[in-house]
């Protein structure tokens, strides 16, 4: 029997670890968007967050079909083998543990040559395997490291594996796993923290807005923030006043106005808000009334874009303004939506979680 | 885009990989279709070792025949290929499948012609499309629709389901006990240990059973249920009660498998009165 040392395995290629960059890169990427869209209450960033890992994955498998293909294609070779050396390297926990081979494997129309690979063994199994034992072994033709223990050969390779006897072949071994991992994963993970400082960066507006408007105003007095709106804030009320080209329609615009009002106040019950394109304002309930009151936080200020829109379509035509009043007068919390236009007005109500219960159309 | 405009897209997106499928299935060229399905032949049953994994199954060299070149290929169920044989004697017929032209990948199956047309997975999407519907639905009109969309197929399938299984359990006793029982014997128990997140480990005993049928077939078993004390069964002598027509269905303990039928018929039956008792209190719903 010839006995020569085989080749190498190729070591981790620039493609591998471009991919593993990718990879950590949709993934950082994706989950950003996704934390990033619940933070500023965006569904589509969400979804985009969702949907890019999708169909990335979906590539990334698709990619991968002409390789695994090509693999499922080659015909296992099965050879003898003998083993040099073993060694547990984990799993004592479980039935099985994983044991690190050193084996020469000795195809029938090859050369033989060595390798090292690791298998779960399961504990009873443990004493076939022992230094100088013979064994049945199985790996594709094309890479001769992907070497697998047959442990219930046909009765023909166990015949065969009864009576071989089979010789050294000097090292260095093959080993199966290939070597870089480690910088694959630092790859990754680059890749993952840059995917998300991105999308950080990109929406760092909208969030930094977020924590703007969150802050309490620091006192009743009038004030003008950085933004073009203005707040006026009182005991009895309070108003938010937008500057031009913005609308409270405007995606977080009304929930930034409110969480900014009713902050650091503590619950303060409102008898009556109202919203118009770019006016804001609450009637907060005097201390011991007994009118019907509510918390301003809970109207369902996410509604109310799509609100108006039907409202639209309840036969106004030319629309030209629109007004929201939410109150609670009747028991329960009422939204009123109106839009006037050109030649007349119509109006709906909805409840509390901005389900339209009335339509009055235009007439 | 509001909620009608993903759940559109939801049912958008499954209804077109629905269409797709049953197209695929329809023209013959999805992979279930283009499987080769062969009968194969255990030839030789090997003895589990004591204490060793019922993961593998019970070791069997199985013979098969490609149809497409008339080569006969020896096998074993070694590593991973397809259901695990739980129950096996020389000459038991074992499905294999395997795809075209590739019999060395191939897979043992207990249910040979399961899936065959390929559409389980447009079943699936159009399952899915449904659910999106009924999401819809339960959104625009309330969630008594919820209870409806969702209480009228699982009462229809329960009402299908009960009798039938009402039927194979019967049968299935009956079976057992149309011969007299044979000796059997606990010749290993297989042992596995797993561990979890927090830890905590569990092991699981599987003890397998040796028995030779009155028609002469040595049977070699798991035997998951119906054993007292598993564990340190290993050696003992066991009654076996089998059916003549198939020996893999067996018991060592026949009135454990009358209160098998028993929990089982309450439960089918909870499960067909929670169905109705949903698709009820949607009907009235809606109709208020």
């Amino acid at each position: 029997m010839t006995i020569t040392a085989g080749p190498l395995p190729t070591r981790t290629t620039p493609g591998a670890l471009a991919g593993g960059f990718l990879t950590g890169g949709v993934i950082g990427t994706s989950l950003a968007a996704f934390v990033v869209g619940c933070i500023i209450e965006s569904l589509p960033l969400c979804f985009a967050g969702l949907g890019l890992s999708v169909v990335y994955g979906l590539l990334f498998f698709l990619a991968g079909v002409p390789r695994r293909l090509r693999e499922a294609a080659v015909v296992p070779r099965t050879a003898l083998a003998m083993i040099e050396s073993l060694e547990a390297v984990g799993g004592e926990a479980t039935s099985d543990i994983a044991v690190r081979f050193d084996i020469t494997v000795a195809p029938n129309d090859a050369s033989a040559y060595r390798v090292e690979f690791t298998q779960n063994i399961n504990l009873a199994d443990l004493p076939d395997y022992r230094p100088r034992g013979v064994l049945v072994v199985e790996y594709p033709p094309d890479r001769p490291w992907r070497v697998r223990i047959v442990k219930r050969p046909t009765p023909e390779w166990e015949d065969r594996a009864a009576g071989a006897r089979l010789d050294s072949v000097p090292g260095p071994a093959m080993v199966s796993e290939t070597p870089g991992g480690c910088a694959l994963g630092f790859l990754t993970l680059l890749g993952l923290l840059l995917g998300a400082a991105v999308v950080i960066l990109l929406f760092r507006a909208d969030l930094f807005a977020q924590d703007a408007s969150a802050r309490p105003p620091s006192s009743a007095r009038p004030s003008v923030s950085s933004t073009s709106s203005t707040t006026v804030v009182s005991s009895a009320s309070a108003t938010v006043a937008l500057g031009p080209d913005q609308s409270f329609l405007d995606k977080g615009e009304l929930r930034r106005a409110i969480d900014a009002l009713t902050k650091g106040k503590g619950t303060r019950p409102a008898l009556t808000v109202v919203v118009q394109e770019r006016l804001l304002s609450v009637v907060f309930a005097p201390t011991g009334t007994q009118a019907p009151q509510f918390d301003p936080r809970s109207l369902p200020y996410a509604r109310f874009p799509a609100l108006v829109d039907e409202a639209t379509t309840l036969g106004v035509r030319s629309p030209q303004t629109w007004q929201i009043t939410a109150y609670r007068l009747t028991g329960s919390l009422t939204i009123r939506v109106g839009v006037t236009g050109a030649d007349g007005a119509a109006s709906l109500e909805a409840d509390g979680r901005g389900k339209v219960v009335r339509r009055t159309p235009a007439r | 885009m509001g909620w009608h405009g993903y759940l559109v897209l939801w049912c958008a997106a499954f209804g077109t990989m629905a269409l797709l499928g049953y197209g695929m299935s329809l023209a013959g060229v999805t992979r279930a279709q283009r499987t080769v399905r062969v009968m194969g032949r255990i030839e030789r049953v090997r003895e589990p070792r004591q204490g060793s994994s019922q993961r593998d199954g019970i070791p069997v060299v199985v013979s098969f025949h490609d149809p497409s070149t008339g080569q006969e290929f020896t096998v074993t169920n070694d590593g991973e290929h397809g259901d695990r044989i739980s129950t096996a004697w020389t000459g038991r017929e074992i499905g294999v499948r395997y795809p075209r032209g590739r019999p060395h990948a191939y897979r043992f199956t207990i249910d040979l012609w399961a899936n065959r047309h390929g559409r389980a997975w447009p079943n699936f999407a159009v399952f899915l499309v449904y659910a999106g519907l009924v999401a819809v639905a339960a959104i625009d009109w309330g969630w008594p629709w919820a209870l409806l969309g969702s209480g009228v197929p699982w009462t229809v399938s329960g009402a299908c389901y009960v009798p039938q299984n009402a039927r194979a359990a019967s049968r299935r006793i009956a079976a057992l006990t149309s011969r007299t029982a044979v000796e059997g014997r606990v010749i290993a128990v297989l042992t596995d240990t797993s561990t979890d997140d927090d830890g905590h480990t569990s092991t699981s005993h599987t003890p397998v059973v040796a028995f030779t049928t009155h028609e002469g077939t040595s049977v070699t078993a798991y035997c998951a249920d119906g054993l007292p004390d598993p564990t340190n069964s290993y050696g003992r002598d066991v009654t076996i009660h089998y059916t003549p027509d198939d020996p893999a269905v067996f018991t060592p303990d026949l009135a454990s498998e009358h209160r098998s039928r028993t929990s089982e018929m309450v439960f089918s039956v909870v499960a067909l009165i929670i169905g109705v008792s949903a698709v009820a209190v949607g009907a009235v719903a809606v109709a208020r």
